[in-house]
């Protein structure tokens, strides 16, 4: 197609320990339905490598609410659940974690509630209750199974991380509304890193903040801002065996690598080529394609709002939400945006 | 006590916030009456857009208005913005250009180009009109609209060179074809970036494969043809800036943005069309109008100083006597229930009301906009008026009732009401809202069942939102 990088042309900052490169980028646009994601909000990596993505889409494409799967090697096996709310559907997906059984749970913001698929995709259970109470919650943003197999749940309008069974059982829950160590503002994504510490994307605090698996204040990282370290509505996060962090950067639509402690790697404002799905699309659409022969991705700008930027220059991150690690350790970031995830890896 | 001095000011206060804005709330008739009419208008021309506008949280819980693609989804993000700020004058201003630069979202698929081109008008709407003009010309959204993407130095486009003229600045009658071609001329090479791409992904209407991309404006030189045009009598190597320059020192461009401006804040005029024919309503008005615009240097905010300070502006003749278009009567109802929590899907639903009452917001019908006036009034557009306003109204918890509720008790002296004080009391924290006598009858009729009214009780709290929600549908709620 004569697009995307080359040697060395990805952005770089201050060499320190290890940089990213880009890998891949699967995705399309599937607001008429198909192959592809739709305003997705959450993913989950299996451990077979299959990817679970849920698609929020907007009040005109409702068919394309759901689950949808795909592989990083741009193979396509559908979508699990639908608009609504019976039992297995959804109106607001805005979560999704995977238990050790590798049964697929899904959190829903505008429904209040989680529903339970099995590995084969089917429901089998769905709970939750609003309110502020042990086991209600107020908008779920995130979900994680910890190591100990419980889920831990952002309870983000009520600004605390819920410690909860598999079936919904109160077990525990920290946090409060604030700015103080261990407070939160509207909280949004949750990892565990491989040495067992819990991260909590502080969203309208714009930091991260490190726990124990217990939930006890360990450190927090970022300032507002739109420097190296600052964050804009952090959105979500990974830690790697290292303890390096890869953050979305929510509103200044960038990833940020930093070390353990905190300290500034690298930006990426994003990388994205063709993948094979979008590849075909224009093979079939003859005269798009020939247009887009003299289509420049990259150009200057004149505007200084980094999601205006986003939104005229394809390559770049448009609301890069989530961030996983596959089990080679490499960087997967979604794009609500761009209906997408760019994948990256250590170079 | 009130004295009668004071009930016209409060009168003269109202109808200046329901034409400069959309029609006050009790708090905000408080404000504005803490100060001279005209240092009201001072502050509400100075007012602009707010800050506090929380774009990550409407980003946040509504994901399709980061993207703005869809129509619904950016019209509820213009209608939070309308509902929740204190800049109601940029806004009505928005509007006022929306309506006459009118751009449609269906042709651009991508509804966030006229969003952005809202922001513009946001930020230029009130200042001089040359740089709204320049602007106009340089936004992408227009450019795409009237296909001046197709505007060459060896084969024009005449649809944007001949609307600047016709619709967006002198009217018909004061330019001729010839000027239409070498204005175009003027505008050869103004395009957006990657212009292939861009119209054919427009022209297909397509998203893929990752989604739409906005675009943004591009000069490009080698395309704009240099050689001399002659234009309103002017000869030189113009480029558009010096086409703009030569408009806004018309007097018919003067006296068609003065006419507008009565359409909008005064009185409905004829249809926009019939101009040519038909001397203006008011000529008096449009001269003083046009003279500010002169003085001050195209400036639109001294036209508007001009008006709003303008005896007839002010005369009893021009209070209620326009219909409220569709967006007035849906935000200001909005703003009377209260602030707009998010998530929140009432401005969705406000979005499509406007819709069905005849006004897409950022969906103009044509390159014309909407004509108003009596056009706003059909059966089936009153009867969605009347549903939603009574919807919206519903509940005596709401913030901006339950402050209409409090206020009445505060009047009651801690003394059970009649039906008919009760029934004054609402018609004038509505407005003042001055309805015929024959239906504040009905009113009274209706409400003496409930007896005398008491302070508090859930009972009158809800006789009192009855109250409110018959009192939005009567014709007088209907017009500004």
């Amino acid at each position: 197609m004569g697009e995307g990088w080359g040697e060395g042309e990805y952005p770089m900052t201050t060499q320190t320990k290890f940089q990213l490169k880009p890998v891949t980028t699967v995705g399309f646009v599937a607001d008429q339905g198909g192959r592809g994601f739709h305003l997705p909000t959450d993913f989950v990596i299996r451990s077979d490598g299959r990817i679970f993505v849920a698609s929020r889409s907007n009040t005109t494409a409702l068919d394309i609410v759901g689950i949808q799967m795909a592989t990083i090697d741009h193979e396509f096996f559908g979508q699990i659940g639908g608009y609504g709310s019976a039992p297995g559907q959804m109106i607001w997906p805005s979560a999704l974690a995977m238990d050790r059984d590798e049964n697929l749970y899904l959190g829903d913001d505008f429904l209040q509630r989680i529903t339970v698929y099995d590995r084969e995709g089917k429901v089998q259970t769905t709970w939750g209750t609003k309110g502020t109470a042990d086991g209600e919650f107020d908008g779920v943003s995130g979900l994680l199974f910890d190591q100990d197999d419980n889920m831990l749940l952002v309870d983000h309008r009520n600004h605390r991380i819920q410690k909860l069974t598999k079936d919904g059982q109160f077990l525990d829950k920290w946090g409060s509304h604030g700015d103080g160590d261990g407070q939160f503002n509207l909280p949004w994504g949750i990892t565990q890193a491989p040495d067992g510490h819990i991260y909590v994307a502080d969203w309208r605090n714009d930091r991260i903040q490190k726990f124990t698996s217990d939930g006890e204040f360990v450190a927090k990282f970022g300032t507002s801002g739109d420097g190296d370290g600052q964050f804009n509505r952090p959105s979500g996060l990974a830690v790697d065996s290292e303890g390096n962090m890869y953050v979305a950067d929510w509103m200044n639509q960038r990833i940020q690598v930093l070390d353990p402690e905190g300290g500034f790697i690298q930006k990426i404002r994003g990388n994205a080529i063709l993948g094979a799905w979008a590849v075909e699309y224009l093979e079939a659409n003859a005269d798009e394609l020939e247009a887009r022969s003299k289509f420049v991705p990259i150009f200057d700008t004149d505007t200084e709002d980094p999601g205006e930027t986003s939104a005229r220059i394809e390559p770049y991150f448009w609301d890069p939400i989530r961030v996983a690690l596959d089990d080679q350790e490499r960087v997967y970031i979604l794009e609500t945006g761009r209906h997408r995830f760019q994948v990256y890896e250590k170079a | 006590m009130t004295t009668v001095h004071e009930k016209q000011d409060v009168a003269l206060t109202a109808h200046l916030l329901r034409r400069a804005g959309f029609g006050a709330t009790p708090d905000e008739l408080d404000h504005y009456m803490g100060m001279s009419y005209e240092d009201a208008v001072e502050e509400l021309l100075a007012k602009k857009a707010s800050v506090d506008i929380p774009h990550d949280l409407i980003r946040r819980y509504h994901v399709e208005q980061s993207d703005l693609r869809n129509g619904q989804a950016a019209g509820a993000h213009w209608v939070f913005r309308m509902v929740n700020t204190d800049a109601v004058l940029n806004e009505k201003m928005c509007l006022f250009w929306h309506r006459i630069f009118a751009t449609a979202a269906t042709k651009l698929i991508q509804a966030r180009m006229v969003t952005n081109q809202v922001d513009m008008f946001r930020e230029y709407g009130m200042g001089s009109f040359r740089d709204l003009l320049i602007q106009l010309s340089r936004d992408p959204a227009m450019l795409m609209w009237l296909d001046n993407q197709d505007n060459h130095m060896d084969s024009i486009n005449e649809n944007y060179g001949r609307e600047i003229l016709e619709l967006f600045s002198m009217g018909v009658g004061n330019y001729t074809e010839e000027d239409i071609k070498e204005c175009s001329r003027a505008f050869t090479g103004w395009r957006v970036v990657n212009p292939d791409y861009m119209s054919i992904k427009m022209r297909n209407n397509t998203a893929r494969p990752y989604g739409y991309i906005a675009w943004q404006f591009e000069y490009d030189d080698e395309d704009h043809d240099h050689e001399d045009k002659t234009f309103l009598g002017e000869t030189g190597d113009f480029n558009g800036e010096d086409v703009v320059d030569i408009i806004c020192r018309q007097p018919a461009t003067a006296r068609f943005i003065a006419r507008h401006l009565y359409h909008f804040f005064v009185a409905d005029e004829l249809p926009v069309p019939q101009w040519p024919h038909f001397d203006p309503i008011d000529p008096e008005a449009i001269e003083i109008m046009s003279q500010a615009y002169f003085d001050s240097g195209y400036d639109i905010s001294a036209m508007l100083r001009a008006m709003f300070n303008s005896d007839f502006f002010k005369s009893e003749a021009s209070r209620f006597a326009r219909i409220k278009s569709p967006a007035e009567m849906v935000v200001g109802t909005l703003r009377l229930a209260g602030p707009t929590d998010l998530p929140s899907t009432d401005t969705y639903a406000a979005a499509g009301a406007c819709a069905a009452m005849g006004q897409g917001l950022l969906n103009p019908p044509s390159v014309e906009g909407w004509q108003g006036g009596s056009e706003w009034i059909n059966t089936g557009a009153y009867v969605q008026r009347v549903n939603f306003a009574s919807r919206v109204l519903n509940d005596p918890d709401k913030p901006g009732i339950r402050d209409m509720i409090d206020r009445i008790a505060e009047r009651s002296g801690g003394q059970p009401m009649s039906p008919e004080q009760v029934v004054d009391a609402c018609l004038d924290i509505l407005g003042p809202l001055p309805v015929v006598e024959s239906t504040r009858a009905g009113l009274i009729d209706y409400a003496s069942k409930w007896g005398d009214m008491s302070f508090p009780d859930p009972d009158t709290d809800r006789h009192i939102v009855t109250l409110i929600q018959l009192i939005v549908t009567t014709q007088e709620y209907q017009t500004a």
